[in-house]
């Protein structure tokens, strides 16, 4: 038990952590600092899968987080203004819609957490090393279709967006 | 007790490092010259900006080291010397270097000045460059060992050392690493010609002698990962294996850092067009060839 | 004993140990710059010093040589920038105001440097922490205050009020205290980035998101949509001018009228998307697009006066979108081709004067001496014209090593740095039979550079400009011109001249002609077996006008005199460099940083030859 509640703490700690820069994300001025935020954010989720034990998840997400959220750092240092937050400016915009939207996602999320049956709570899991091998044979077993047409999809949807940019610019630069 | 051990030969093999680093780019060979660089360092005044943001100038340089101290923490110097044995150990190692773009960003953004802005973002697209080729020739390792953990990738070699197995992935992975760990000629961020300084350029005193030691613990986590993933780690006659370690590693790093001295920096666009259009096919030929193989041959 | 940049704190116990660390590991930032003082027959990288490139890195400022007028406010800021504790050793300076006076002074040797390293290493372990250490000011480090529209970054007053075009509350600045809008600035000025300056150059920048609630109200802040009101006015939030809400708030929204003061915005709704929404593609859709398609912020970003790897003394701010080069502004600090007319000049006086040229001085030397001689009517035996041929030779051989030594510099390419500065030290002094012994580790020099990895990729295609425009020297020679005063000299047609040229017009092609002509010229030399640097003759009391012209290692330099009772004067000097300056805005629009900056480095410039 002592070391369920070790588990428990770091879980709260790391929960309270994502929440906290999850908040950061909208009350800092300075785009490059809510970008960053984000970025924290993400990495307390994987380090909550750490102390769930799902290492490859963990990892993962630590590591795909950090390179995503520094890109999307430079797209807003690109397409916001001030994005050193001196200005000190105000930049959240359809104040009601985001928060009604956001209230019935907590209330969704709290119902989903505890209304269904989700089965005991597993005593022991599976080590890491067992897991990493169920999860690539799940993957490149069972899922494959799902993860190879997400795959393509998301490639695609990349291909088209960098087209769409460019290609007027193209014509623009006569 | 092994973590001790680790961190010590750690300090030494960073100490190493910045005394070849310093006879190829200065072109002094100084065995005492780090040591009283660092102390100098020391005693020099902190600047600090006008208008800087002033939390990233600061963690800039601690979250460098701590990203490097995380890489080497999964890497293994001996059977059983090493801090820790991950089950997903090569990956954890690629998401402690993530960091290394984090830390970059910040310390670009936080100065508040013209270089270090475009030497951070700078980094940011040599990053784009190098992240494909530093997971995909890993992910051809970790074929051939069947496990993702640092300690099974060494064993795996015990017959055949990887960069013999696979040469394409031991070219681009070395070339991906000198790429994060910004070395000449690939060190866009740090361009003195083109940009004084780039990143390192607004530090001064105690926070650029952090900065330099983590870099230099960058550099020794990925030759300690070249040598692990590509050149059999501690394998090896006659000597024991830490020393095996030891010089393979020194030797990776003195090769990593003497290199760029003979030729000019690479052009962004052009490296970033090379990685793409030649680096990621032949990353994806050597799994293609590294799996047929595997396949076919018992080794 | 105390540093005039020492740090505050009492020298004991920990202090003394660092103390003596940093005297034990100098790193110096050279002023005006490592070529200029290898120029002056200075080896710094033999002795124990460190050099860097930033004086953000440095521990001691050496000067060598005093300081020229134009650049003593960036010597000023330079200084100030350097992390205390600090020290100046000046080699052959003089009087270095407005610097404090130098903590360590020798003459301008290599002996002279050495001790001046051993007293300015005493002196540091001493001196580097007193208790009574005091700051640095100077006239150039003073700021003042300017206001500014966050909206409107071009908007810039004196004092507080309000922006003109929207209304908005002006937000304090500081900048450089001297010099238009804080552009004089030397590198590293940290202020040269406002981060509240990222907003978009055009009239029509304002974020308006307007909410549903402002439907009925008469006046709201295009920024704050909650702010409503009933009356014209300004909004409490930002300052701003209030506009007139419009009574639908939704779809079928007409451009103009509606927001006052924002003319040239015309927003078609876009379905989804709430009413007035400006997208950042509207906002910059005025803004000359860069060549990479990506819209980012303009930031002015000085390179020089004293950049690693630029030549010393030229002052280049470029406008930066983003990595690329959206403007450039050039001009040289130290220009001496401005000669002195009116008052008479003895001829020797005058050929110092202009062979005090920082770079290249026999050439300039040799230039005087022709025109006045050519205007006293003075000719010479074969023998001296062949002597003075190959002193401009090995001149030519020596500016082009310090070249390729720069453009290691530059590109990183340190092995080259090295070698190229050493062997332009073992040149500069030397007799025809030490030169000709050095032709071996030059060819091999210039053959490893000719091959090195990366090289072609590096300088291909980079520093081309239009056929139209003028350049001399080996600029032009590389595009396939044919401009070489040499062709015209027939001492050099008997030494076996014949112009050497190359197509390609880019940095590719005159790093290749600069490396042609040092086999050259070490073949020149060799030819003529006696060296010896230009002498005027005695010129009597005589009357004329005279002309000569000489290839400078950067390209055809004309010079006119009119002696007048043994006298000059009048004097008009045409240079390569100055046309070559010109050059730069072609070179650099819309190229890549990195690229840019080759480019200017390919062009050889100096500073010094320039109009001032």
């Amino acid at each position: 038990m002592t070391g369920m509640t070790v588990q428990m703490i770091f879980l709260v700690f790391f929960g309270a952590a994502a929440v906290w820069f999850g908040i950061v994300v909208f009350r800092t001025h300075s785009m490059v600092r809510s970008a960053l935020a984000l970025l924290f954010s993400q990495t307390a989720v994987g380090a909550m899968f750490l102390v769930m034990q799902a290492e490859f998840l963990g990892v993962l997400q630590i590591m795909m987080m950090a390179t995503e959220m520094s890109v999307m750092a430079i797209f807003m240092v690109m397409f916001m203004m001030d994005p050193g937050g001196l200005g000190e400016m105000d930049m959240t915009h359809q104040k009601r819609l985001s928060l009604s939207a956001g209230g019935i996602g907590l209330l969704a999320s709290l119902l989903l957490v505890w209304l269904p049956d989700w089965g005991p709570v597993a005593l022991s899991v599976p080590g890491a090393h067992e897991q990493a091998q169920a999860l690539g044979r799940e993957l490149l077993g069972r899922s494959m279709l799902v993860f190879q047409s997400a795959g393509l999809t998301i490639l695609t949807a990349m291909v088209a967006a960098t087209m769409v940019a460019i290609v007027p610019n193209a014509e623009q630069r006569k | 007790m092994t973590v001790a051990i680790v961190l010590l030969s750690l300090a030494l093999g960073a100490y190493l490092l910045a005394v070849i680093e310093r006879w190829a780019v200065h072109g002094h060979l100084s065995l005492t010259g780090p040591a009283w660089a660092a102390l100098a360092l020391l005693g020099r005044e902190s600047v600090l900006a006008r208008k800087s943001d002033r939390l990233f100038f600061e963690i800039g340089p601690v979250l460098l080291l701590v990203a490097g101290l995380l890489a080497v923490a999964v890497i293994p110097l001996a059977p059983g010397l090493i801090i820790s044995d991950l089950a997903t150990g090569a990956l954890f190692l690629n998401a402690a270097l993530a960091y290394v773009l984090v830390a970059l960003i910040m310390a670009g953004w936080g100065p508040n000045g013209a270089y270090a802005m475009i030497a951070g973002w700078r980094f940011l697209g040599q990053f784009i460059a190098y992240a494909m080729l530093i997971v995909m020739p890993i992910t051809a390792v970790a074929m051939r060992a069947e496990s993702l953990s640092t300690v099974q990738i060494v064993t795996s070699q015990a017959q055949l050392w990887n960069v013999i197995y696979q040469p394409i992935g031991f070219v681009l992975f070395v070339v991906a690493a000198m790429g994060l760990a910004w070395l000449p000629p690939l060190d866009l961020p740090d361009a003195t010609g083109e940009l004084a300084g780039g990143v390192e350029a607004d530090y001064t005193g105690a926070r650029l002698a952090v900065l330099r030691l983590g870099r230099m613990t960058i550099i020794l986590a990925l030759a300690g990962a070249t040598v692990t993933f590509y050149l059999g780690g501690w394998l090896g006659p006659w000597l024991p294996p830490w020393a095996w370690s030891a010089i393979k590693i020194m030797l990776v790093a003195a090769a990593m850092l003497g290199v760029g001295r003979y030729m000019p920096r690479i052009r962004e666009a052009r490296y970033l067009a090379l990685s793409w259009k030649l680096g990621i096919s032949l990353a994806l030929a050597n799994i293609f060839i590294v799996g047929v193989i595997a396949l076919v041959v018992p080794l | 004993m105390m540093l005039s940049g020492a740090r505050q704190g009492a020298l004991s116990g920990i202090r003394r140990v660092i103390a003596t660390a940093m005297s034990r590991d100098l790193s110096a930032f050279v002023l005006p710059g490592p070529a200029i003082a290898r120029s002056r027959g200075l080896d710094l990288a033999g002795s124990n010093l460190i050099i860097v490139g930033t004086p953000r890195h440095a521990g001691v400022l050496i000067i060598v040589g005093p300081i020229a007028e134009g650049l003593q406010d960036a010597a000023a800021v330079v200084y100030a920038q350097m992390p205390r504790p600090r020290a100046i050793l000046a080699l052959g300076a003089g009087d270095i105001a407005p610097l404090p006076v130098a903590d360590a002074s020798a003459p301008l040797t290599q002996d002279g440097l050495r001790s001046g390293l051993a007293e300015l290493r005493r002196v540091v372990e001493a001196g580097a922490f007193h208790v009574d250490a005091a700051d640095f000011t100077a006239a150039a480090l003073e700021v003042r205050i300017e206001y500014t529209c966050p909206m409107h970054p071009e908007v810039i007053r004196d004092e507080p009020g309000d922006c003109p075009k929207c209304g908005m509350t002006l937000v304090p600045r500081e900048t450089s205290a001297v010099g238009h809008g804080g552009h004089e600035q030397a590198q590293n000025m940290a202020e040269t980035v406002d981060h509240s300056e990222h907003a978009p150059k055009s009239d029509d920048s304002c974020h308006a998101g307007h909410d549903e609630t402002a439907k009925d109200a008469a006046y709201t802040c295009p920024m704050h949509p909650e702010v409503v009101s009933d009356e014209p006015g300004k909004c409490p939030k930002c300052g701003m001018n209030l506009v007139k809400a419009d009574g639908e708030g939704g779809q079928g929204h007409e451009g103009h009228g509606t927001h006052g003061g924002h003319d040239e915005h015309s927003s078609e709704p876009v379905d989804g998307i709430e009413p007035h929404f400006m997208s950042m593609v509207e906002l910059t859709k005025d803004q000359p697009r860069s060549s990479d398609g990506l819209q980012m912020e303009w930031i002015e970003a000085p390179f020089g006066p004293f950049f690693p790897g630029l030549p010393a003394g030229l002052h280049l701010s470029l406008t930066l979108d983003g990595d690329t080069v959206a403007g450039s502004d050039a001009r040289s600090l130290v220009g001496m081709a401005d000669l002195p007319g009116g008052t008479a000049m003895a001829p020797g006086q005058f050929v110092d004067h202009l062979a005090a040229m920082q770079l290249s001085p026999i050439a300039y030397r040799a230039l005087a001496c022709a025109a006045i001689e050519d205007a006293a009517g003075i000719a010479f035996g074969a023998d001296d014209r062949r002597a003075r041929a190959a002193a401009i030779e090995r001149e030519r051989i020596a500016s082009h090593l310090s070249w390729l030594a720069e453009f290691g510099v530059q590109t990183g390419f340190l092995w080259l740095a090295g070698r190229a500065g050493a062997l332009q030290l073992a040149v500069q002094g030397a007799g025809t039979a030490e030169i000709v012994a050095l032709a071996g580790p030059i060819g091999r020099l210039i053959r490893r550079v000719q091959a090195a990895p990366l090289m072609r990729m590096r300088l291909r295609g980079i520093g081309r400009f239009g056929k139209d425009r003028v350049a001399w020297g080996p600029v032009d020679r590389a595009r396939g011109g044919g401009s070489d005063a040499r062709s015209d000299d027939a001492t050099l047609k008997e030494l076996g001249f014949g112009i050497r040229v190359r197509n390609g017009g880019d940095a590719l092609a005159r790093m290749m002609l600069r490396c042609d002509e040092i086999d050259q010229s070490i073949g020149l030399i060799a030819t003529a077996g006696t060296l010896a640097a230009p002498m005027l003759a005695d010129v009597g009391v005589v009357s004329g006008e005279g002309a000569a012209s000489i290839e400078t290692p950067r390209g055809a330099a004309r010079l006119t005199v009119t002696l007048t009772d043994g006298k000059v004067t009048g004097a008009e000097l045409e240079t390569p460099s100055t046309a070559h300056l010109a050059l730069i805005d072609d070179l650099t629009r819309q190229r890549e940083l990195g690229d840019a900056l080759v480019a200017v480095g390919s062009l050889d410039l100096s500073p010094w030859e320039m109009r001032g």
